[in-house]
């Protein structure tokens, strides 16, 4: 999640009113308030709006919503006469390029700050971890037109941000922290984007790391900002994004050339959205005006077009806006969520219990009965836990998580008894008689199913402990069975059975083997038993 | 005043009589020990009916050598009376008295060895050490003397002396019921009619005893069982499916696009199997890079059928919700799902890699956002909490989208769960046209905030104390 600093002097510069209106109404613009400093807010933003993701964004929203300054931001856009050139060798590699001027900015320590964080909140939410796009300030005034985009050697040298000395690329990606971290966009490539000036001075490696030559400081009056990447809607995203918080902030933006074509025009999107489809949706009356003036506050461009019609302008900056829905939901957040009559739908239905819950149910009642208590363990367990200590052989079909996150977490449970065993050893210290079950999930070759499972343990606890119990709560859900003895080396030769149903064994019960309670470190017998639900009458098939 | 015990009426009724008397005493009289005696002296004590008062008392007495000489004297005294004027050293060792005797003289200096000779001291005599062995004194050195020649040992006594009270005796005048008590009820006496005469033992109905656990299910199956029934009584319809699913149907059918962060390895668990796509897997496709047939732009870039077809460990359960409207396409369809979702966070107090989501969806011709709204505020309102209130969120297959809190006295507003309008761009390529409704939350917040626990894993590493402890029906203010 983006989490933006607000310093207050200047959003309420910016924003044209005080601090304590907008922060009681930032969040109703959806933003959760993370932290209130003295000088400044901590404010997390959606992932869907990176327009958010500065102060000047923040204050630009806030403006509209207060009703301080509404409808369509403006920012004019001047040819900068500067051009890039493209190599064609980088259509495989990264071969979106987007670029601007910004003029007259005056920076001090904070403001680049500010700058740099939203570049890095940009990276995150629209360019992937810097994937799909990456993003360049530079000094302009440290380097001259035109600019070229290189697919280049491996071995070219420069200084990289940060250092001092010339290092090949392929050292920054072995070297440099930024080359470490983002080693992986570009390793596979033989050959690396590189940005160079006339005089073959190196702006950026993309989307690793800037030279040190360009490097923004207070004293920076002009900004040329670069914007590689693979996909042309986000690269442009972020330019557009970049280029009006600048402009909120008091810089001129100047287009370039690229390949031709003049980028960025910071010119709106079109939409025409229907007023009756947009009060269905949110379930309010509206008309096509009072659409019209919530969308202004929204920093749309809205104009009344017929009765059921507003044609509406996008910002360029509004990534978000894909389909008519995204704009009717900011309808119903500048006409306020708090402010719809909610009342739940006519729809008339009738509730209907899945039937393996209403099973898992009658299960739960007939072990409590019994005087068993209930736990959920994790579904995650270990082939430790589950085959090791039970002394069975791995179950065919038991599922591994590509990446666990420890070793305790490895596969999904094919059985439940272990985890009944393991919470006895939780439990050790804690009085007996322990009588536990637990009712649930189980996945065999990534089919769901559920079982039941229970366990005593006490001094007397035996076979026919097990027996009796297992047969009560079988009984208790019709389940017709016979028993044969069992082989399962989890518990003790002559004191096991086997459930069987309909010639299909589908449980097993009786005294746990004495090196698997030493392999669960417990110290008295334990009577157990488990079952598969799907052995109930009716119980629904796969 | 609480009720007396049999034995306890039956030493009153003694006492009243003795008024003081020493609890051997008493046993002998109620054919009892005395130290059954003094406990129920103890508990009528209790009662302020009687006092017990312990004297403790110091006695001497013989060990087993001293038992000897208190027959036949000190060795001292036995071998003085042996010597006679003229008696030799020789006649004197043959005396059996003559180890410990002889040293003892020559050291209380009654008698003098001259060569052979042995003879007394004038007016030599052994009177006050006998004295002191047949009559001993704590503070007589010639008793402690004995005590540490190993003759004499002392012994501390302790007598028991019960009075009885003036409230004791009043109420021992009053009378008491004497009669022999019964402890179990039999059947013998329930057929022969004889507990109409029977003195049934009464209880002290203040004394808990042993304390029994009942077999119960678990205090957050509780709480699960409790929002499943919320829902049924809503008219909602359940699901429940499977836990491993494509990742078609947990993000591409959803509108997640394929490079989006929460499908990265790091977020989710991926298994190493896959699943065929299902038929109409092309329109979902279509969406991902153009918006089909809607006014959406959809995502652009690119879309791989291999990473659909990857298997994952459910992140959410609206992959189940999604499949029933897939199945279900007219309206109206009102379903709910809790189950277990997965998330490849690392573990800790708040976090954990599975915990139980609840979700539902509405599906009709003509519901609308302000429907959502209203499903949620009459559903927490079920839950217990009578404050909620939305605010705008996002989650990327609903728009609009919401969050909806809670206030709890004490804490304020908590935020309990997300909801929305499914896209467009899910609904479409499933061949749904009208609006979907859909909500969800953590089922383990509640959870948490209504046991009280600080540490998620507890639910599921549960302590059987705990469990034993946690009361079936746990709710206070505002729902929790």
């Amino acid at each position: 999640m983006a989490v933006i600093t607000l310093p207050y002097r200047y959003l309420e510069r910016l924003t044209r009113t005080d601090r304590k209106t907008i922060l009681e109404k930032v969040p109703l613009i959806g933003s959760d308030i993370e932290r209130l400093e003295e000088d400044h807010a901590d404010v997390e933003f959606f992932p869907d709006r990176p327009d958010l993701f500065s102060p000047e964004g923040v204050a630009r929203a806030m403006r509209g919503y207060l009703g301080i300054e509404t409808g369509l931001p403006l920012y004019p856009v001047k040819p900068s006469g500067i051009s890039f050139t493209i190599d064609p060798k980088l259509a495989n590699i990264r071969p979106v390029l987007g670029a601007a001027v910004i003029r007259g900015v005056s920076f001090d320590d904070e403001s680049i700050q500010s700058i740099m964080s939203l570049q890095e909140s940009l990276h995150w939410a629209v360019g992937r971890g810097r994937s799909k796009v990456a993003i360049g300030i530079h000094d302009m005034d440290t380097v001259k037109p035109p600019f070229r985009y290189l697919a280049s050697p491996r071995s070219r040298k420069f200084v990289p941000l940060d250092y001092s000395e010339e290092m090949t690329m392929d050292e920054i990606l072995e070297k440099h922290p930024k080359g470490r971290d983002y080693a992986k966009i570009v390793n596979d490539f033989p050959l690396f984007p590189l940005i160079v000036d006339r005089d073959d001075h190196v702006l950026s490696f993309p989307p690793i790391i800037n030279g040190e030559r360009t490097r923004v400081t207070i004293n920076t009056k002009n900004i040329l900002l670069d914007t590689t990447g693979t996909d042309r809607r986000a690269v442009s995203v972020a330019v557009n994004i970049i280029c009006t918080a600048m402009a909120e902030a008091g810089a001129a933006i100047g287009s370039v050339e690229i390949e031709g074509v003049q980028t960025p025009t910071l010119t709106p999107a079109e939409r025409t959205v229907s007023v009756k489809e947009c009060s269905r949706l949110l379930g309010a009356d509206l008309t096509a005006s009072s659409m019209a003036e919530l969308l202004k506050r929204m920093r749309f461009g809205a104009e009344p077009a017929g009765a059921d019609t507003v044609m509406v302008k996008v910002p360029c900056y509004r990534a978000d806006i894909m389909h008519d829905w995204d704009l009717f939901e900011d309808v119903g957040i500048a006409y306020g969520y708090d402010r719809l009559e909610s009342h739940p739908p006519k729809t008339s239905t009738v509730g209907k219990p899945h039937p393996v819950q209403v099973a898992m149910v009658l299960a739960r009642e007939a072990f409590t009965g019994l005087g068993y208590l209930e736990v959920m363990p994790f579904t995650l367990t270990s082939e430790e836990v589950m085959y090791a200590r039970m002394q069975r052989p791995e179950t065919k079909g038991v599922l591994r998580v590509l990446h666990p996150i420890t070793v305790e977490n490895t596969v999904v449970r094919t059985e439940l008894l272990p985890l009944l065993l393991e919470f006895l050893t939780f439990n050790r210290h804690r009085e007996l008689p322990q009588r536990l079950f637990t009712v649930g999930d189980v996945v065999v070759d990534c089919r769901t199913h559920q079982q039941a499972a229970g366990v005593s343990t006490h001094p007397d606890a035996d076979f026919s402990e097990a027996y009796a119990s297992a047969d009560a709560v079988l009984h208790e859900l019709s389940v017709d069975y016979t028993v044969r003895e069992s082989a399962d080396p989890a518990f003790i030769d002559g004191r096991r059975g086997d459930i069987i149903v309909a010639g299909k064994r589908v449980g097993v019960f009786g005294e746990i083997h004495p090196a698997v309670l030493t392999a669960f470190e417990l110290e008295h017998p334990v009577a157990a038993f488990e079952f598969d639900l799907r052995a109930v009458p009716g119980y629904p098939g796969p | 005043m609480a009720e007396l015990t049999q034995n306890e009426k039956r030493l009153l009724a003694v006492l009243e009589k003795e008024k003081k008397a020493d609890a051997p005493h008493i046993a002998g009289l109620l054919g009892a020990t005395p130290e059954a005696v003094v406990q129920w002296g103890h508990l009528l004590e209790d009662k302020g009916l009687a006092a017990v008062e312990r004297i403790v008392v110091k006695e001497f007495t013989f060990t087993d050598e001293g038992k000897t000489y208190a027959q036949n004297g000190l060795p001292e005294t036995q071998l003085l009376r042996f010597i006679l004027p003229g008696t030799q050293l020789a006649d004197l060792q043959k005396h059996e008295a003559f180890r410990i005797g002889f040293g003892q003289l020559r050291k209380k200096k009654l008698i003098t060895v001259v060569g052979t000779q042995v003879s007394k001291v004038p007016g030599a005599s052994t009177d006050e050490d006998e004295s002191a062995l047949k009559n001993p004194d704590a503070t007589s050195p010639r008793t402690k003397e004995l005590i540490r020649r190993g003759i004499l040992q002392e012994c501390e006594t302790v007598r028991n002396v019960i009075a009885i009270t003036p409230t004791g005796l009043e109420l021992a005048k009053k009378g008491l019921d004497l009669r022999e008590e019964t402890g179990t009820l039999t059947r013998e006496m329930i057929l022969s009619g004889s507990w109409k005469t029977a003195n049934l033992r009464r209880y002290d109905v203040t004394k808990l005893p042993k304390k029994t656990c009942p077999g119960k299910i678990h205090p957050y199956q509780r709480i699960i069982q409790e929002m499943r029934e919320i829902l049924l009584d809503m008219g909602f319809e359940e699901l429940y499916g499977d836990i491993v699913q494509q990742s078609f149907w947990n993000f591409d059918a959803l509108f997640q696009p394929q490079d989006h962060p929460a499908r990265e390895m790091q977020d989710t668990f991926y298994l190493r199997e896959t699943l065929p796509l299902p038929p109409g897997w092309e329109k979902v496709k279509a969406m991902h890079l153009s918006g089909g047939e809607t006014s959406s732009t959809g995502w652009g870039g690119t879309w791989k059928e291999e990473k659909a077809e990857q298997c994952v460990l459910r992140t959410h359960t609206t992959s189940l919700s999604i499949q029933h409207l897939a199945r279900n396409r007219n309206p109206p369809v009102k379903a709910f799902a809790v189950g277990r979702v997965y998330r490849r966070e690392t573990i800790d107090t708040t976090h954990l890699a599975e915990f139980e989501q609840l979700e539902g969806i509405v599906m009709d011709e003509d519901v609308s956002f302000a429907n959502l709204l209203g499903i949620l505020r009459e559903f927490y309102n079920r839950m217990g909490f009578t404050s909620v209130r939305f605010k705008p969120s996002y989650y990327p297959y609903t728009e609009p989208s919401l969050d909806a809190e809670v206030y709890i006295d004490g804490i304020g507003w908590i935020e309990m769960g997300g909801a929305g309008v499914f896209r467009e761009e899910v609904t479409a390529p499933i061949g749904i046209s009208y609006p979907v409704l859909a909500w969800g939350l953590g089922v383990s917040r509640i959870a948490m905030l209504r046991l009280g626990l600080k540490d998620l894993r507890l639910l599921h590493k549960s302590d059987v104390a705990f469990l034993r402890e946690t009361p079936s029906l746990r709710r206070a203010r505002g729902g929790i």
